[in-house]
């Protein structure tokens, strides 16, 4: 009877350690090889991530609220509200708020290192964008041609003038650490930026019907 | 006396049961000091762990939410012509935007990471980073996709990448790391055309040799992408 709950005494602390360390361990797999620097980092997104989430998640409560409401118009007024928000995101309306300009004169820069550009600007903040009049949102074509570099099948050439709608204290943190680097590489003439409190985007994406995809 | 000992023997094994998860505890959190590298590790470690479990958390909510209120507008719509209509236009427009999933022809793309080696850059050039992925979206997009989800993630209008060493981060999604699969709904044989030119994605195509990065494709008769389940907001921005 005594060596029985002896026994049973271990099993249960060799239990119980055994399944906090195993947890540990678990999330210690996933993040093999990562350096503390560069945890620290991702926190810092994590942290600015789990922000906009909250956000969200606070409209979409007041939206169903407002919608189980039952009050007369709520629905359509939600719906007009989104319908033009969707039609900001997605490039199709002209849209102004507050945000930055920056203007980089180059040779040789190619589409690789606009889709650089245009993605540190989106994941600073970026809501709207627009290159030399060229509207510009994520699924739009950025490539490579004999002329130089297209948007959207328009050539852009140099100076690129790109104007930006957000967040005008990310915006600047990240079009000044932009620039820097920029003005580092032989290719760049000139790279500046400039903080606006109004930026006018007029130009739009042009819709594309779906082909191939369909809802699920 | 049986019961005495039964009683005797519960109450031990509840104290063993709590001095198992105090020492558990103990070990893990014990005092951070200067020198003590790898408990300050250990404590970035599970900040980064907790901030994932929220951040999986809140966007299990916002699905939830997304889906309440469509039905209620559903609703709205069966009682109202002109709710109807406008439900019809929203409906289209948050096909475009990411926020419903969608199926159709398409291709998968796999990256893996490859094999540390020497050389410039051999200390990371061998793992997966945001910008092979960023390329890998953008040959596609390039090549007529019309949605594209990475690891899951549908990616939307304002998507944008971002990461360091083998940690890929898009949107406001968690960390990702290799094996990162990219899926494109769109015309099959041209992407997969693309996919498969070695003039194309040149950066990976150099790393596969020297590095042994391996990208794969397939194409597929039916592509499955869920719905974009984060924050769609633009605060800063209003119509012109």
């Amino acid at each position: 009877m005594r060596g029985g709950a002896i026994w049973l005494i271990a099993l249960l602390v060799a239990l119980v350690a055994t399944v906090q360390i195993r947890s540990q361990a678990e999330v210690e797999r996933s993040l093999v090889g990562v350096d503390a620097t560069s945890l620290a980092f991702l926190i810092d997104d994590l942290h600015r991530a789990n922000d906009s989430l909250s956000s969200e998640r606070a409209d979409l409560t007041r939206r169903q609220s407002a919608l189980a409401s039952g009050q007369s118009g709520a629905a359509d007024q939600e719906l007009t509200d989104e319908a033009t928000r969707l039609r900001a995101i997605e490039g199709l309306i002209a849209v102004r708020g507050p945000g930055i300009t920056v203007v980089i004169d180059a040779s040789g820069l190619t589409a690789l290192d606009m889709q650089d550009l245009l993605n540190n600007l989106a994941a600073g903040g970026a809501e709207a964008i627009e290159v030399n009049g060229q509207r510009v949102v994520t699924g739009v074509p950025v490539t490579e041609v004999s002329d130089g570099v297209s948007v959207d099948g328009v050539v852009l050439p140099p100076p690129w003038r790109i104007s930006v709608i957000g967040d005008t204290a990310r915006l600047t943190d990240v079009a000044d650490l932009m620039t820097q680097q920029l003005r580092a590489d032989r290719r760049v003439r000139s790279a500046t930026f400039e903080a606006k409190p109004e930026v006018v985007i007029r130009s739009v994406v042009s819709e594309k019907p779906y082909v191939y995809a369909v809802a699920s | 006396m049986l019961r005495r000992q039964l009683a005797s023997l519960a109450i031990v094994a509840l104290v063993a049961l709590a001095t198992g998860f105090v020492l558990a505890d103990q070990v893990r959190s014990q005092l951070l000091t200067p020198s003590n590298q790898v408990a300050r590790y250990q404590a970035l470690v599970r900040s980064v762990q907790e901030l994932e479990a929220a951040n999986a958390d809140s966007r299990r909510q916002i699905a939830q939410l997304r889906s309440a209120i469509d039905a209620l507008e559903s609703a709205a719509a069966a009682r109202s012509s002109t709710t109807q209509a406008l439900r019809g236009q929203v409906a289209d427009l948050r096909g475009h935007a990411g926020l419903v999933a969608m199926h159709g022809p398409g291709v998968v793309v796999v990256l893996r990471n490859g094999v540390a080696g020497p050389g410039p850059g051999g200390a990371s050039a061998y793992l997966v980073n945001y910008q092979d992925v960023q390329d890998v979206v953008h040959l596609l997009y390039s090549e007529g996709a019309e949605g594209i989800a990475v690891n899951g993630r549908r990616l939307t209008p304002l998507s944008a990448f971002g990461g360091t060493e083998g940690q890929i981060v898009i949107d406001q999604g968690p960390p990702l790391s290799s094996p990162i699969t990219v899926a494109a709904v769109g015309d099959r044989n041209r992407m997969s055309d693309a996919l498969a030119d070695p003039q194309q994605l040149a950066d990976i195509r150099a790393r596969e040799v020297q590095f042994q990065l391996d990208l794969a494709f397939t194409g597929r008769p039916d592509v499955q992408l869920p719905a974009y389940d984060s924050s769609l907001q633009v605060p800063h921005v209003s119509p012109a």
